[in-house]
């Protein structure tokens, strides 16, 4: 008994022996640090982030027409990061800019005048108007060229800006083929985040109402319904005592310069008794109070009955042909260009109308403005649903530590079994094993890999993050069982050994017993020094679309940088905080590993420690 | 045994590496469960005629037993008779043959360069240990083990391409040569120097320090041997000890060292090449897995790359011979 106790002490004193040296290691405590903050915040990170890092929605569940798992987007593709605001070279205000167009003159058999084409230089051109790129507030001159080089400023008969269509402007007379149109005008530029309209758009409370304005109580009453609405929630209901329009409206400020990248507005209406006519509809307010005319949304007879949920989309054809854009067949001009034109104020809501008595309830109301800065990273260009650079980023860690530490384990369990078992029983089995270890080291590592993560890809559909660590656990052993090896082979011939021998222990006693713990400090150094190289392999294959789509790896927000279609030298330029943030990641959570083995080599190694 | 028996030992053992290389590809692409050549083929079913299905199926032998397959794939490997691409008909040998070329220019220029610099540094770092250059070196070439290389790569377009614009990011050759490259050869040297610049910059960062490190360790490690102390003791300048005595003892362990690094190189240039768009083995790689994997494309790939380092391995192992004395003599 009392031997053991004293091993216990021995074994208590060499750790703190070990602990003492460590602390004076200052890359391994640098390591540790470094090692530790991503431990915490890959164990934090549903508190860090609360989008999914893959299929991020907002509200999950709070709107019906996306049905009980749905919700919209968080933000629109490609926003940059919130903090953008703050960076003194971007500037925020009116730009004038400067665009070139080019037209093309047909002749339509039939139609006596001809025909002129638009499109800007370079494009072919296709659209009966000039279309400008951004949206513009003021348009100051028109340059031609001509074919032959001279150069005049186009007379206010010559064109014409269609201030309510933003970026359209017409020409009116024809000019020959091939003249290219110098547009000087004025757009507006900001960084505009999310704006969601309503704070309270389930009605939980009466106060909810305070939200809204009304004014039209002679001919309908306006009140809250406690348990009215979806789901049993609170709603606001209109009871109608006459036929009439009444306006729901909610004003608020748009101080942006620019427009929102788009706006999703949501309803659930339903109706009793007579059916009424209901749409959801913008308003500009201008400096003086007077409101502008309606920017409809939606438009509907709603029949009495239970719950419908509207769901409206800026990009949609139904908002399009409201505002007024049906015609254009062409896309660059958008609905929220033509409403949230200037900085001001504005009001949304709901216009009412119904022939006699009857009651309508609102609830799920709300509208949310889609600006172009989002979160601390920014978002990526998924289809549909853009997502969280910044939860990739810490949900990354995670997939990281994962790989990184068990196919560490693995394999250095399957380089120390290797290594004692070559080592020891020798001959034959030492031959085959040191063989296959030589073959593994010759072949390419990261082409096997792919290789190997390829053929899973096809022939199953996709490579798991378990197929992953198994790779690289099964190919990530040699050096180690290298090692093991020759340090057995030089303590197997080492007197203990044959005494132990002599007293008649069994070989695995043996190996256990006393080779074991003679190789073991190996083991702590292999350990911190393989899970770097297994990081940054993991990293590599799923930069190369070989990982698991559905893992929120570092790698594969790279990947999807690679196949978003964003050119390489503008990606880097204009999306740094998307390329480079998992690029440094990995660099940190690598360089840990590699700070602490450096610190465990130089305690540990007793070849470093004679030569010290 | 002089020299010519080991390399007569050296090549029997490259022989059997490359048949061992085969064997692996084989078993990977014919006896992983799912069977993947087999359930390759089949999935090609529907967008090439009947006929070129079987024509595929015959050239990867599925017709046949496994151990003639077996048999069968061997010899078409080491007659570079790789198959055809079912999408152009091009056979693949032929498909690699410039890829590889340019390759090999990239891997060449960027392992040479890392090489000579990595030596230089390290020597350098074993002689002064313990000092400010020593130190940030070391810190520095630890930093390299642990960044992705398209990090590097990034890094340099970001520099040198976008904000700086004084190298091309992308391709291999000026745009506008187009389909007819000028026929001067000078011309074509120059021409494509500039692009050969970045990714080579990239390579070198990436592998340098591994070379620093590796140098540093095995300078470290003949700097106490006794034949240094005496060259200390007969008065002899420190430059003359460093490169005469010690690097020249100390150049067989790094020579060795050079097949892992051509192995781990490949890997580098994989990533490279897809950055950079270089029309190299590693951009042919990265066309065979994205966005739908094309596995006789890859099992060619990696067979060739495997070559490419058995190969190296050889060389490096003649070089050893002629470098150390004790093999010639022994």
């Amino acid at each position: 008994m009392a031997t053991r106790k004293k091993k216990l002490e021995f074994t208590i004193r060499r750790f703190k022996g070990f602990l003492d040296e460590f602390k004076r290691s200052k890359k391994g405590i640098a390591g540790l640090v470094i090692l530790v903050i991503w431990v915490i915040i890959a164990l934090t990170a549903p508190l860090l982030t609360p989008y999914d890092p893959i299929r991020p929605r907002r509200d999950i569940g709070l709107y019906p027409a996306f049905g009980p798992n749905g919700g919209p987007k968080i933000a629109e593709a490609l926003c940059v990061p919130s903090w953008y605001k703050y960076l003194p070279w971007v500037y925020k205000g009116y730009v004038q800019r400067q665009e070139q167009f080019h037209n093309v003159v047909i002749k339509i058999p039939g139609v006596k005048q001809e025909q002129q084409f638009f499109g800007p230089v370079g494009k072919n051109a296709t659209d009966s108007h000039i279309f400008l790129s951004n949206p513009c507030v003021n348009v100051t001159k028109i340059e031609v060229q001509m074919t032959n080089g001279t150069k005049r400023a186009l007379t206010k008969t010559e064109w014409n800006w269609n201030e309510l269509l933003s970026r359209q402007i017409s020409i009116t007379t024809i000019f020959p083929n091939e003249t290219i149109f110098i547009v000087h005008y004025y757009s507006g530029q900001d960084i505009v985040e999310n704006k969601v309209l309503i704070s309270d758009f389930k009605f939980t409370s009466s106060s909810s109402l305070n939200e809204w304005d009304y004014n039209g109580s002679e001919i309908a009453t306006l009140t809250y319904n406690e348990n009215g609405g979806t789901e049993n929630g609170g709603c606001m209901e209109l009871e109608f005592h006459k036929s009439g329009k009444v306006h729901i409206l909610h004003f608020f400020n748009y101080s942006a310069l620019a427009p929102p990248k788009s706006f999703m507005a949501h309803v659930s209406i339903k109706v009793k008794e007579a059916p009424c006519n209901v749409s959801i509809v913008f308003y500009r307010i201008s400096p003086s109070g007077k409101m502008s005319k309606p920017f409809y949304l939606f438009k509907r007879e709603i029949k009495p009955g239970g719950f419908t949920s509207e769901l409206i989309m800026s990009s949609s054809d139904e908002v399009r042909e409201l505002v007024g854009l049906a015609y254009h067949v062409n896309y660059y001009v958008y609905p929220q260009d033509l409403i949230f034109r200037y900085p001001g104020e504005y009001a949304f809501g709901m216009e009412v109308s119904s022939q006699g008595n009857s009651s309508v309830y609102i609830d799920d109301f709300n509208c949310i403005l889609y600006g172009n800065a989002f979160g601390l990273l920014g978002t990526d260009n998924a289809p549909d649903y853009p997502r969280d650079l910044f939860s990739a980023l810490v949900y990354g860690s995670r997939v990281s530590l994962i790989v990184g530490i068990l196919s560490a384990i693995f394999s250095t369990l399957i380089g120390l079994v290797a290594g004692l078992v070559s080592g020891y029983v020798g001959g034959f089995v030492d031959e085959i094993i040191m063989r296959v270890a030589d073959l593994l080291l010759v072949l390419p590592g990261l082409p096997l890999f792919i290789v190997l993560a390829s053929v899973m890809k096809s022939t199953y559909g996709l490579v798991s993050i378990w197929n992953i660590i198994i790779i690289l656990s099964l190919l990530g052993w040699m050096g180690f069982a290298r090692t093991v090896r020759s340090m057995v082979l030089s303590i197997r011939e080492r007197a203990f050994i044959e005494a132990a021998r002599a007293a008649g222990a069994s070989t695995s006693y043996i190996i256990f017993r006393h080779v074991v713990p003679n190789v073991f400090a190996l083991v702590y150094i292999t350990l911190a020094t393989a899970v770097p190289g297994a990081i940054i392999t993991e990293a590599s294959l799923s930069w190369l679309g070989l990982g698991d789509p559905m893992v929120p790896s570092w790698g594969k927000t790279l990947y999807d940088f690679n196949t978003s279609g964003i050119a390489v030298s503008k990606g880097l330029s204009d999306y740094w905080f998307w390329v480079f943030p998992p690029c440094i990641a990995i660099m940190l959570l690598s360089i840990s590993f590699i700070l602490i083995g450096f610190a465990l080599d130089e305690i540990l190694n007793p070849r470093l420690r004679l030569r010290r | 045994m002089g020299l010519r028996g080991y390399i007569i030992k050296r090549m029997i053992y490259t022989f059997i590496l490359i048949i061992a290389v085969i064997t692996v590809n084989f078993v990977i692409f014919n006896l992983m469960p799912g069977n993947p050549i087999q359930q390759y083929v089949a999935s090609l079913r529907g967008r090439i005629t009947e006929e070129r299905l079987q024509r595929l199926k015959r050239a990867y032998g599925l017709d046949k037993p496994l151990i003639e397959r077996y048999f069968l794939t061997i010899v078409n490997m080491l007659t570079f008779n790789f198959g055809i691409s079912w999408q152009s008909g091009e056979p693949f040998a032929k498909m690699i043959l410039t890829p590889l070329v340019n390759t090999l220019i990239l891997m060449g220029i960027s392992t040479i360069l890392s090489i000579v610099v990595g030596i230089i540094i390290g020597t350098l770092c074993a002689a002064r240990r313990g000092g400010i250059f020593d130190s940030t070196m070391v810190l520095l070439s630890l930093a390299t083990y642990s960044v992705p290389i398209y990090f590097i790569a990034w890094t340099v377009i970001l520099i040198f391409g976008v904000q700086l614009k004084w190298f091309p990011t992308g391709g291999i050759e000026p745009h506008e040569w187009g389909r007819n490259p000028p026929t001067n050869i000078f011309e074509v040297i120059a021409g494509r120097i500039p692009y050969l610049i970045l990714p080579t910059l990239t390579l070198f960062v990436f592998t340098v320090g591994g070379w620093i490190l590796l140098t540093r360790a095995t300078v470290l490690e003949t700097i106490t041997e006794d034949y240094v102390v005496t060259a200390k003791a007969k008065g002899l300048p420190e430059r003359t000890i460093l490169y005469k005595h010690v690097l020249k003892n100390a150049a067989p362990p790094l020579l060795t060292q050079i097949v892992l690094s051509l192995a781990s190189m490949i890997g580098g240039a994989i990533i490279t090449e897809t950055c950079f768009s270089y029309n190299g083995m590693g951009l042919l790689t990265w066309r065979a897995i994205y966005p739908v994997p094309d596995l006789p494309l890859l099992n060619a790939l990696f067979y060739v790359m495997a070559l490419a380092v058995i190969i190296g391995n050889f060389i490096a192992d003649l070089l050893y011979g002629v470098v150390d004395p004790r093999i010639r003599y022994g």
